[in-house]
């Protein structure tokens, strides 16, 4: 029971962070946050609509997530005595979202993006913009974002050599859930995705082209092993038709016969 | 008349196909019905020396049957299978005598597996093992 | 040999004289038609239901903690244990799809007219135990669809007044579906129900073979019932079609087309019986978003939603099943012939329409 629970929360994990996340947003009744800087010029007030469109919003994650300061209480909502922190500085941005994104802050201080912190490198929101926080996506690496600060060649190669590795784990996710709503067993497989994916999501902040495509190599043998499992059920399941065809004949033919039989004494 | 022939022609292909469903119906549940493979206790068993100290036994599963390990008084090791040989219950050890009973119809046994008395037709099956560095293994 | 077993049996029991009665000389109407086998094929899907039931309950564990991973087990891992499951969750199906069919030619032909009023009110009987049969089966493999479609069906019995909850806590064997329902459901499924199905189906036959077959009232001039309550008759057919070998080969030739629709659909739509959430383990603490009833108990799921209280849906399908339950009582003209029941004829059609557009209805809403 519980390890297929496991098995649901991973597969529908997902779904869970787009869905109901979406609802239970749209129910919250409006900070006061909103409702003051919603009709303010501007500064003070932009934030509001980007945030508006943003997978933070999508997910119930409201201004106070990461700014702090008390939704409720309109007097008392930017006092610092109440977690209020305000935006912070160029240097501290990744310590500010790694709050919620640990691995990712990792992945990031260890590449040469993040070695370049305070020293004119790049910050989370020099890419994923600061208040319409879009979800993340290979997308990203383009070369109007890149060749802001250097050359398009190395992070097309990096996004090159991620592309067809982030494709293919979408197809066999995809797969996986189908048949899992078939009464297939995937709970091994979907566990098997799910740290491939996981192994594959750690890549995202590195700059590192070798190592890129090295991991990527070994993540897609791994992903070659999930396929080979989905063949065999494939497989299995043709054959099946194959049998079910021969079988439906087969009681085709033998109406066929009883009714013949059945001439012969009328 | 000619009725008749395409009657008997019918009957036949009728019978033949009846046959055959049947067969093709009674595969599956034949599959269905077979006892799984690999189930029960492994081929292979390692249990450390340790565990047994002289006089006394260790019951344990071994192949999908029951198997039992004794450490005689004179530290001797012995693997026997457990199952009696005269209707198949499982022997017990009688640590006080060194020798196991069956409590079904009283057959005795010897550390080494021979009938010492009652109804058992065969001595216990010897289970062979090794001992290398403290352990145990069976089979 | 098998002639002599034969004369070995028929010298001590008489069996040559039995076929003789029950089989060759067993005489049936000249215009009978393809609807009268399918007593014979609801026959077979009962047996495969048995059948296929007990090699289920094999493998089977009905514990609240182990049901859902036991029936994941034989879908994957037991060889065809994926084959007789389908077969078990299809027949029942097919099984109700075919019981209506059974039903809408009685209905067509007149022939629940008396004498022959005790065989539809038996036979409606068991319409309701194969629903009944159905329903408990349905939480058995403890998935999030079997959880809370038992849940709003157990519920439904909350509408009768005052004694509502007490029997829907009754039902559930606690406030809530749970490890309780599991355990009395199963036993309603496994062992009271098909036993009085079985007893039923003896009962049918028995009013069956007391009776004698209607003819239909097709190709005739005279379609009226020639019954007359003044004493037993066994309504004989002199000059008919005798059961062995004629119709018997009908019955197998149905039987036959039966088993290609239903291999079909066991093959090539085995999602037929699920909805994703039979795939998911139960969860008391989630309820799935969309749950729907099998498409059988649809108009019953729209009734239900469409009228203000539950208490007047519940009781407007109480009084259709009794309805339909004593038709024989009700519609006591002798006339059998559909178009020379024009009344009749158009209640069914409208039936009919109306049950499938219910049903429609609480499929897409």
């Amino acid at each position: 029971m519980i390890r297929k629970n496991i098995l649901a929360i991973l597969l529908l994990a997902p779904l869970l962070f787009l869905k109901p996340a979406a609802a239970t947003a749209l129910e919250q009744p409006e900070t006061v946050c909103i409702q003051c800087h919603g009709s303010m010029p501007d500064r003070l007030g932009a934030p509001v609509n980007l945030w508006r469109g943003s997978i933070h919003a999508e997910n119930g994650i409201s201004c106070n997530g990461c700014h702090g300061g008390d939704p409720k209480d309109a007097a008392n909502a930017m006092s610092p005595q109440r977690g209020f922190l305000g935006a912070p500085k160029e240097k501290d941005i990744p310590a500010f979202c790694g709050r919620c994104h640990p691995g990712v802050y990792k992945d990031y201080l260890a590449s040469a993006h993040g070695r370049a912190l305070g020293a004119g490198g790049p910050t989370c929101v020099t890419c994923h913009s600061n208040h319409q926080v879009v979800k993340a996506s290979l997308a990203l690496i383009n070369e109007k974002s890149c060749t802001r600060c250097h050359s398009f060649e190395r992070a097309k190669t990096i996004r090159d050599a991620m592309s067809g590795t982030e494709a293919r784990i979408v197809g066999i996710s995809g797969r996986i859930a189908q048949f899992q709503v078939s009464g297939v067993d995937t709970e091994k497989m979907g566990k098997a995705l799910f740290s491939v994916r996981n192994r594959f999501h750690t890549l995202f902040h590195d700059v590192d082209v070798n190592r890129v495509k090295n991991e990527s190599a070994a993540i897609n043998k791994e992903l070659d092993k999930l396929d080979a499992a989905l063949k065999v059920i494939d497989d299995e399941h043709a054959r099946r038709r194959v049998v079910g065809g021969i079988a439906v004949a087969f009681a085709v033919l033998l109406a066929i016969l009883f009714h013949l039989m059945k001439k012969t004494y009328d | 008349m000619e009725n008749e022939g395409r009657r008997k022609f019918l009957g036949v292909c009728v019978a033949g196909c009846t046959v055959a469903a049947a067969a093709a119906a009674g595969y599956p549940v034949l599959r269905y019905l077979a006892p799984r493979s690999g189930q029960g206790g492994a081929a292979k068993l390692v249990i450390p020396a340790g565990e047994l100290k002289e006089g006394d036994a260790k019951f344990f599963e071994f192949a999908g049957s029951s198997a039992v390990l004794i450490k005689t008084n004179s530290g001797q090791l012995v693997a026997l299978s457990a199952v009696c040989t005269h209707l198949g219950c499982i022997v017990q050890w009688v640590k006080e005598k060194q020798q196991f009973l069956c409590p079904c119809h009283g057959g005795q046994f010897s550390t080494d597996g021979t009938v010492l008395g009652g109804p058992p037709p065969r001595p216990l099956a010897k289970i062979p093992f090794t001992v290398t560095e403290g352990n145990i293994t069976i089979g | 040999m098998l002639n002599r077993l034969y004369r070995w049996l028929d010298l001590r029991y008489g069996i040559g004289e039995i076929a003789e009665k029950e089989l060759t000389g067993y005489l049936l109407p000249r215009n009978i038609n393809e609807w009268y086998s399918l007593g014979s094929v609801l026959l077979v899907i009962f047996a495969i239901q048995v059948v296929t039931g007990m090699l289920l309950m094999i493998y089977y564990v009905p514990d609240a903690d182990k049901a859902f991973k036991s029936v994941s087990f034989i879908m994957n891992e037991v060889p065809f244990g994926w084959f007789i499951r389908l077969c078990h969750a299809v027949g029942s199906n097919m099984m109700v799809a075919v019981l209506l069919l059974h039903m809408f030619s009685t209905l067509m032909m007149g022939s629940y007219k008396a004498p022959r009023e005790l065989n539809w009110v038996t036979g409606f009987t068991l319409f309701a135990l194969v629903q009944g049969i159905s329903l408990t089966g349905y939480l058995a493999p403890w998935s999030q669809l079997s959880f809370w479609a038992t849940t709003v069906a157990t519920n439904s019995v909350s509408a009768i007044p005052v004694l509502g909850p007490t029997l829907v806590e009754f039902l559930r064997g606690g406030k809530l579906v749970g490890p309780a329902t599991l355990g009395r459901f199963f036993a309603l499924h496994a062992a009271v129900l098909p036993v009085v199905i079985a007893a039923l189906i003896g009962a049918h036959l028995f009013f069956l073979k007391r009776t004698g077959i209607s003819a239909p009232p097709f190709g005739k001039d005279e379609t009226a019932n020639p019954f007359e309550a003044r004493e037993y008759h066994y309504q004989g057919h002199p000059g008919g079609i005798p059961f062995f070998p004629n119709y018997a080969l009908q019955d197998l030739s149905s039987i036959s087309i039966y088993f290609a629709v239903f291999l079909a659909v066991v093959f090539f739509w085995p999602n037929m019986p699920f909805t994703p959430d039979a795939f998911v383990p139960a969860d008391p603490f989630k309820t799935p978003a969309h749950i729907k009833p099998e498409w059988y108990f649809l108009a019953n799921y729209q009734t239900l939603k469409i009228f203000p209280s539950e208490l007047l849906g519940l009781s407007v399908q109480a009084a259709a099943m009794t309805f339909l339950a004593l038709l024989p009582f009700i519609d006591r003209s002798p006339e059998r012939h559909p178009l020379k029941r024009p009344l009749f004829l158009t209640l069914v059609i409208a039936g009919i329409l109306l049950w499938i557009a219910l049903s429609v209805w609480g499929h897409l809403s």
